[in-house]
């Protein structure tokens, strides 16, 4: 506790803001994230924009190699060693924490503000120690508790939270099901309190029922505390679970970010619209599902002008020069030509 | 071969695969029922699709299937004669007639040899010697699944192809001997989304093409109704529900079925306010069984001293249905149960 004054009373102002709600809990501004390669740079994250409200969660969807998991750890800085270009601002509670060191960011941010429940995250529990000790671990690593008994104790209510027996924190890893290790993962995450929480493709590993599971606890979390989730995942139907938001990613860039409605009702930008299609679903009678012809572009050297093109339908001249992002009603932000004129789309604009 | 009257291809009747386990390697302790009491008959030229929670013996019945596993009881019946898996001779004859299309391509491919290698050796291992012949079926085949120009592709190695186009290697090496059968196991489900579609469209095509018959392994209910007519569900080591595909999602005899679909998520923003309703607890050991139905635990419906006692039999529903649960034990129709 000591130490928590003194560092508070190092950064007044900047941490009174990081207290403070704003309208937005998150608000990227032209986030780039460049890899350097042998072969050259990979362009994972290529200025990307967008604001998540308070309270509400939003889901990142794209392809495998999009840059999706690329962007969630750009946004907690967790980053590999050949990283070429890394910037943009980041307002958490409308402060820029892209402006904080390593160290300020490590202290005050990740974890504390920001969680990650990382990729296939059931298997990255530690097989030798017991799970109480992991997930008490970012308590005691940022001095939240007094000492291991609290710490306990507030792991006993994270499982609470999430729905796993409190009496399996005396359990190793391997004694748990692969649901449960997936919940235990959630609760480290939540233990800390952060005001959002970066899932990285929480439930893919997972089956059926244990999926639906998971996709009920996050529910069950978001209508009981306030917090915000981040989803990336591929699987547009499970996002839809918890999506109040959803942000299409296409070739490292986002290419239409809207409300969930608008993008499992009627997406916009032709690439969430194939996207749409090509999801299989249990009610509708139709025979064939859709595909998108060809691959998704290579990062390193990506096509100049809109990135989509050489696979899009409805490619017309404009499509050479790359689109800026068009806002359209409510908000929406559509990175497409065809919406140039920030309404209707126009049939005839690609003949 | 004796040519049957009937389309039958394949036939499982009390098919039991079970798995020893050891303690230090010689203290017996039990068996793993991996497959427990599968009954099952396949048409020529029919796709299946096999559907469970992994840990349900589904890939261990496709290996038994495949003659990979040994079946501990029961028997298989290929093309009207009993599959014998001590007789070496009539194994390799009859593993030749099934293809098996592996869930990860990379993994299934070695590394060290070109695409040409890879789709000669079952050719080579089945005694097939002229060379000329062989490349002409690998012609033939790689036309089919539209890799084209097949020379660009014959002298590459699986690293220089992309996830897609290593998947359609893997296809072309299950379809060089011709088969009569073919094992998808999770034939998609390492791809992306977008090319995972344009690769079940190939297997539905060559299936209608060369009226082969398909298993099709799979957890995602979703894709089913794209690419078959029968599904099977199995749960516990068993198969608990055989149905045409259509009758079975619109209305799912089997309490686990009906959970099975209840869980699955179709893209609908209104999915923020609602929660799944999914059955309690976790699939069953099979190192120990629940006794009676395999489900009677999680199941809502359960009959007191009936289905926590006595294993049920397939009880026969109208449409060609089979349902291994006690509630229809007096019905003839998926929607008379009320539940």
């Amino acid at each position: 506790m000591a130490k928590e004054t003194k560092l508070a009373a190092n950064n007044v102002e900047k941490n009174m803001n990081l207290d403070e709600k704003t309208a937005n809990v998150l608000d990227v501004q032209d986030m780039y994230l460049y890899f350097q390669t042998g072969k050259g740079i990979v362009q994972a994250v290529d200025n990307v924009s967008f604001a998540l409200e308070r309270g509400k969660s939003m889901v990142i969807v794209g392809e495998s190699g999009c840059g999706k998991t690329s962007l969630g750890r750009a946004i907690l800085r967790l980053l590999p060693e050949n990283v070429y270009k890394y910037e943009g601002s980041c307002l958490l509670n409308g402060s820029d924490i892209m402006q904080y060191d390593d160290e300020r960011f490590r202290k005050e941010i990740r974890w504390k503000r920001a969680a990650l429940v990382p990729q296939s995250s059931m298997n990255s529990l530690n097989p030798v120690l017991k799970v109480s000790d992991q997930v008490a671990e970012p308590i005691l690593i940022h001095d939240l508790a007094d000492n291991k008994e609290q710490a306990r104790e507030k792991a006993a209510e994270a499982f609470k939270k999430v729905g796993v027996p409190v009496d399996f924190l005396n359990r190793y890893p391997f004694e748990l099901s692969g649901g449960m290790r997936q919940r235990v993962a959630i609760a480290t995450s939540l233990v800390t309190d952060p005001d959002f929480i970066i899932l990285d493709e929480p439930t893919s590993a997972l089956d059926m029922l244990t999926q639906a599971n998971i996709m009920n606890v996050l529910t069950k979390l978001k209508e009981e505390i306030d917090i915000s989730f981040v989803l990336i995942t591929h699987d547009v139907s499970t996002s839809s679970e918890i999506a109040d938001m959803a942000a299409i990613m296409y070739a490292g860039q986002i290419v239409e970010f809207t409300d969930a409605y608008t993008f499992f009702g009627t997406p916009l930008h032709p690439y969430s619209e194939r996207l749409m299609a090509s999801v299989p679903t249990l009610e509708a009678d139709d025979e064939e599902l859709g595909f998108i012809p060809g691959q998704p572009p290579s990062l390193i050297n990506p096509p100049e002008g809109c990135r989509f093109a050489e696979r899009c339908e409805e490619e017309f001249e404009l499509c050479s020069e790359e689109p800026p992002g068009f806002e359209m009603e409510d908000d929406r932000i559509v990175k497409c030509w065809l919406y140039r004129e920030g309404g209707e789309r126009d049939a005839n604009y690609g003949k | 071969m004796p040519t049957t009257e009937n389309n039958l291809l394949l036939q499982a009747k009390e098919l039991r695969t079970w798995f020893e386990i050891k303690k230090w390697g010689f203290i017996h302790v039990g068996h793993v029922r991996a497959v427990d009491g599968v009954n099952f008959t396949l048409e020529r030229g029919e796709s299946v699709s096999l559907v469970g929670e992994s840990g349900c013996g589904k890939s261990s019945l496709a290996k038994t299937i495949m003659g990979i596993h040994q079946p501990t009881e029961g028997e298989l019946i290929f093309e009207g004669n009993s599959v014998d898996s001590t007789d070496e001779q009539s194994m390799r004859q009859y593993k030749s007639e099934i293809g098996f299309v592996q869930q990860d391509p990379y993994g299934a491919l070695p590394p060290f040899m070109s695409i040409q290698r890879i789709l000669e050796e079952p050719m080579i291992v089945n005694g097939i010697k002229d060379k000329d012949k062989r490349l002409k079926r690998i012609h033939q085949v790689m036309e089919e699944l539209k890799m084209t120009p097949v020379e660009d592709f014959l002298k590459k190695y699986p690293h220089m192809l992309s996830g897609g186009q290593q998947q359609r290697v893997v296809i072309a090496r299950s379809l060089v001997l011709n088969p009569k059968l073919i094992m998808a196991d999770e034939p998609v489900s390492m791809l992306d989304a977008s090319v995972r579609v344009e690769i079940l469209e190939l297997i539905k095509k060559i299936q209608s093409e060369r009226e082969l018959a398909v298993i099709y392994i799979t957890h995602d209910l979703s894709t089913v109704r794209y690419f078959s007519e029968r599904i099977w569900v199995m749960y516990g080591g068993k198969i608990v529900e055989q149905s045409p595909v259509r009758n079975l999602l619109k209305e799912p005899a089997h309490p686990y079925t009906r959970a099975l679909l209840e869980a699955i998520s179709e893209p609908d923003a209104d999915n923020v306010h609602n929660y799944k309703k999914v059955p309690s607890g976790e699939p069953p050991s099979l190192l120990n069984p629940p006794g009676g139905c395999r489900f009677h635990p999680r199941c809502e419906y359960m009959i007191e001293g009936l289905c926590d006692q006595e294993i049920p039999p397939d009880f026969q529903l109208a449409n060609d249905r089979l349902t291994a649960c006690w509630l229809f034990r007096d019905e003839e129709e998926a929607g008379d149960v009320a539940l």
